[in-house]
């Protein structure tokens, strides 16, 4: 048999069908996380961690996919290709 | 299945999860040194920890069958302590005779300082000049993404690495591609909160294919699971995979990037 991964090709449908409660229930728990905040004493409407998750879940609703590359990468501190020159270590 | 965890801290489970790894097909592991959870106070407590590596672990290993091999530096966390590092690397060599050694690691990034970046080079000074392998630790969260690219300059900038004697540990959906396209192993942890779940993990052996591709559990001391890499084989039989793949990730990897070490015995693990 094959160890090409590509060999065994699931259709969208058998994924949705495979995946739809597991991914209905995630919807689920960000929405009640949402709601625990909203009904917490106190504001976080400004803070770096709500904008992060807030840009987060635009990424799940754009039109591009790639998702779960792009939000790691919205998660990221960024990377300085010059870093060694920076700690003098050339 | 049989499989092999190639990244697993065994010094921190007790002797029944040997068992039930051992029930659930494992029959290797390489238990890279890590951090302990605390930092420690000399270069003796390394010393005696690199003896529970090599002498004690091994047989621990064995009343179930399991082949133990290990890896020796300072971790990325404490290399922050320069002074004590260079105590720490001086002392490696006398243990790299040791049966079930099979190179340098995990060392690192944590936070991806300066100090940490000039330990890492003199690890990787004490790799080639000793002519090991290498197995390497990518930061957590929003440090691995900063913290792979610039592990990848250091090793990229030293032509005297062999590349497919390095293993870059924990990538993930932003990491794993320049990785495996600089041409170095790569390995994907299946660890709770901070890393890959078994799913993402088998997304990208759909999207990136089987080759110079692992998967470990890294159970430790912190919330870990042991039998991570089951849940993964399980997925991917789910998902209609077929055994000839999945053994190749599970098992013909790891076994491959370890016979490029001289203290691997090739004939110990069935091809
Ligand atoms: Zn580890």
């Amino acid at each position: 048999m094959s160890i090409d991964p590509n060999a065994v090709k699931r259709t969208a449908e058998k994924v949705l069908a495979e995946e739809f409660l597991s991914a209905r229930s995630k919807i689920l728990d960000l929405a009640a996380t949402l709601d625990r905040l909203e009904r917490a004493s106190g504001s976080v409407e400004n803070a770096a961690q709500m904008q992060l998750l807030s840009q987060g879940l635009k990424i799940l609703c754009d039109d591009e996919f790639d998702k779960a590359r792009r939000v790691q990468l919205l998660m990221s501190r960024q990377y300085d290709p010059d870093w060694q020159k920076t700690y003098g270590l050339h | 299945m049989d499989y092999i965890d190639p990244h697993i801290h065994m010094v921190s489970r007790t002797t029944d999860d040997y068992e039930t790894l051992a029930r659930m097909g494992c029959v290797a592991m390489s238990e890279p040194a890590f951090w302990a959870g605390f930092d420690r106070g000399s270069v003796e407590s390394f010393r005696d920890y690199f003896r529970q590596l090599t002498e004690f672990e091994p047989k621990r290993a064995a009343q179930f069958g399991i082949r133990h091999f290990t890896w020796l530096c300072i971790n990325a966390k404490e290399a922050e302590n320069v002074s004590l590092s260079r105590e720490v690397i001086a002392m490696i060599p006398m243990f790299l005779s040791a049966k079930n050694v099979l190179g340098i690691g995990e060392i690192g990034l944590n936070k991806n300082t300066k100090n940490e970046s000039t330990i890492f080079l003199e690890h990787l000074e004490l790799a080639v000049q000793y002519d090991q392998q290498i197995l390497i630790h990518t930061p957590h969260l929003e440090d691995k993404f900063q913290g792979t690219r610039m592990i990848l300059d250091m090793l990229m900038g030293d032509s005297r690495i062999n590349r497919s004697r390095v293993l870059v540990d924990h990538v993930e959906e932003h990491t794993i591609e320049a990785v495996l396209e600089n041409g170095f192993w790569a390995g994907m942890t299946l660890y709770p909160v901070t890393k890959c779940t078994p799913q993402r993990a088998a997304d990208m052996i759909e999207k990136y294919g089987p080759e110079r591709l692992m998967a470990n559990s890294a159970g430790d001391w912190g919330p870990s699971k042991p039998t991570a890499i089951p849940d993964l084989i399980m997925e991917l039989k789910r998902r209609g995979h077929s055994r000839e793949l999945i053994r190749r990730v599970v098992y013909d990897n790891p076994r491959q990037f370890f016979s490029q070490s001289k203290n691997f015995d090739l004939a110990a693990l069935p091809g």
